[in-house]
């Protein structure tokens, strides 16, 4: 579960990121007073266009930033003043995710399990598992850097997966892949979903969107303009389709 | 696990060519290199400049003084030959074109000077461009000189001693380590800053900057470990980086020294292997790792805030300058160390280092240069843990 409350996130900008933004403002307000919730069982996805803040809330929801106010709950656990318990229930990817191209992929997911605190035992199942599901046995013990993407997000999979979190945040997990490679990332989402752990993740493709989510919320400037269930969000459409709707929903809060 | 993340940053930085180039090749070979090269070239210029036969040209009457003292100096202060010019405007056109490497203006009564007891006058020409010329000049004068001297001593009649009053002797109560230490002491201190600055930068870059850059820092900060636990597992492989490197450094000249033999004086062979104790070692090395903390915590910051190797590499390449510079103090004689230069990091180390190997240590001052050094570090890493503590400098 994660529960969201409130929250807001606000940058100093300096000298340079102002005369690049052309604001004299010595702050960003990139989040800006956002509240929703995640269940556990169920794909929550954050929708919203570039510059929205979506890689800023999942940042905080993962604890990589620290929130200016606000309260989340992951796992019933305060992720900001316990950020590091926090962090043992979370499994985090992202499609910019670089690996260590110098490890060979069973150096690196025994070095996230030793960060992590997985037992010997628990380690050699899940993997045993997460290698068979992804067909990873042949490539073990090559350098990463040698591996073809869909090889490396195969090992960016295990890697999220080795200490089996509760709750999996996915920061545009598909941003640059091929479809077969994307389709990787597809499964283990529906795959999280069926093991009932809590799934939230931002993207802006539509299709992958209407796929998989079975809640959303929209986020633009900071804001959040829906936060709702899936089938709420279809029964309101104004728009004929959700990429239309969703660019609606947009336009209409910047003419506001 | 601070030690997970040093194992796991030691393993990925000894698979990186560019930081083994720059840790191990590089510092294990310069020495034996540069000393290869360095003592090849000095010895066939010694070799050149023994066997080099000289033409001396000379402007005067034949047989003058000068001409035939000249002729008598024995070969074993260098072949020569002297030749007599008619004109000082031919000898000085060969001199130009070096087919004459002296050339000596005499007048004609050049001898009847020397009888009637005047000074007589001589004038030697050389080209500068030409090294060692005039001391080749100065060293025959001396001879002759000597020679005229006596001749009028015994024609005077007097009794040499009695022109002289004060018998001077000058007696140096240093030992040859002390000599080799104040002289050549300078080295040491310099190789290990230089190269252990070295061998902290690319590591400092690599495992900060690096990991900005190919977005592999966002996951290592969603783990369950304290940010201060990973910067001390990176900053132990930058520390022992630059340590490595710097011990590189003196392993290719001790290796220089010792195999390839290109100190082939006995006495000084002797003075280097009493200077290179253990005691010596563990002290050196004490003074040194507290040098080494503060140059990782010097770069981390910067290496944290650089967002690309390049803008990293680009700062922290100037910043070698400013701190390998004060290092070559040690190269000056007359700096020691007192409690001025025992504040001065960098300086306090290579001064330190240089009263070890002279055996004349003041223990209260190189306890003062290691507080120094220790504070200033301790700084440093807490500056490193504040950037990196800084989320908008860790991701990019």
């Amino acid at each position: 579960m994660i529960e969201v409350i409130n929250l807001s996130k606000e940058f100093v900008l300096n000298r340079q990121q102002r005369k690049e933004l052309n604001t004299l403002e010595k702050t960003a307000l990139a989040v800006d007073n956002i509240s929703f919730k995640c269940e556990p069982g169920r794909v929550f996805s954050l929708l919203g266009p570039n510059g929205a803040g979506k890689t800023t809330t999942l940042r905080m929801l993962s604890t990589i930033f620290k929130p200016t106010s606000g309260t989340i709950k992951i796992a019933g656990i305060d992720a900001v003043s316990n950020s590091q318990e926090a962090r043992k229930k979370i499994g985090f990817l992202t499609g910019s995710t670089g690996l260590y191209a110098r490890l060979t992929p069973n150096e690196l997911i025994q070095y996230f399990a030793d960060l992590y605190g997985v037992s010997k035992k628990d380690l050699e199942e899940r993997k045993e598992r997460l290698y068979t599901l992804l067909d990873m046995k042949e490539f073990q013990n090559k350098r990463i850097g040698k591996l073809s993407t869909g090889m490396k997000q195969k090992v960016s999979i295990c890697r999220t997966m080795i200490h089996d979190p509760e709750v999996v945040v996915f920061d545009e997990p598909t941003s640059g892949l091929d479809v077969i490679t994307a389709e990787n990332i597809i499964k283990l989402i529906l795959d999280c979903k069926q093991q009932g752990k809590t799934v939230i993740f931002s993207s802006h493709i539509m299709s992958e969107v209407d796929l998989l989510c079975d809640d959303l919320a929209i986020i633009h400037k900071g804001k959040l303009l829906f936060s709702g269930t899936m089938s709420t969000f279809k029964e309101n459409m104004k728009a004929e389709n959700l990429t239309a709707e969703f660019i609606r929903i947009v336009h209409e809060s910047q003419n506001a | 696990m601070i030690f997970t993340i040093f194992k796991k940053e030691l393993k990925d930085t000894l698979r990186d060519r560019r930081t083994l180039m720059m840790m191990l090749v590089i510092p294990m070979l310069i020495f034996p290199v540069i000393m290869n090269v360095f003592v090849s070239v000095s010895a066939s210029f010694q070799e050149e400049a023994a066997t080099k036969k000289i033409k001396i040209g000379i402007v005067g009457a034949p047989n003058n003084f000068l001409q035939t003292e000249l002729n008598a100096i024995p070969a074993s202060f260098g072949n020569k030959e002297v030749i007599l010019y008619k004109d000082t405007l031919s000898m000085l056109a060969d001199l130009k074109i070096d087919s004459l490497q002296l050339g000596a203006y005499v007048k004609s009564d050049f001898n009847l000077y020397l009888d009637s007891m005047k000074p007589a006058p001589l004038t030697f020409y050389f080209n500068a461009t030409d090294m060692g010329m005039q001391e080749r000049a100065e060293g025959y004068m001396k001879i002759i000189e000597e020679k005229a001297i006596q001749k009028r001593y015994l024609k005077l009649g007097v009794n040499q001693e009695k022109v002289k009053p004060i018998e001077t002797t000058y007696k140096n109560i240093a030992s040859d380590k002390e000599m080799v230490g104040k002289l050549a002491g300078g080295i040491l201190p310099y190789i290990f800053i230089a190269f252990g600055f070295i061998g902290c930068m690319y590591p400092a870059i690599d495992l900060f900057t690096g990991e900005k850059e190919r977005g592999t820092i966002e996951t290592l900060l969603t783990t369950p470990v304290a940010r201060w636990q990973i910067l001390f597992g990176k900053m132990g492989v930058v520390v022992l980086s630059g340590l490595v490197a710097a011990s590189c450094a003196l392993l290719g000249l001790f290796l220089s020294i010792e195999v390839l033999d290109v100190v082939d004086n006995k006495e000084i062979l002797n003075i280097i292997h009493s200077i290179l104790s253990p005691s010596f070692i563990i002290l050196l090395y004490s003074l040194l790792i507290p040098l080494t903390v503060f140059f990782a915590g010097v770069m981390i910051p910067i290496a944290v805030y650089a967002k690309s190797f390049k803008e990293a590499q680009s700062i922290i390449t100037p910043l070698n300058i400013v701190m390998v510079l004060p290092a070559m103090v040690g190269f000056f004689p007359g700096v020691e160390l007192n409690l001025v230069t025992a504040c001065i990091p960098v300086v306090n180390i290579v001064l330190a280092t240089k009263e070890l190997i002279t055996g004349t240590l003041d223990f209260s001052l190189v306890a003062l240069s290691f507080s120094v050094m220790f504070v200033l570090a301790t700084l440093a890493v807490f500056v490193s843990y504040k950037r990196f503590d800084k989320e908008t400098n860790v991701v990019m």
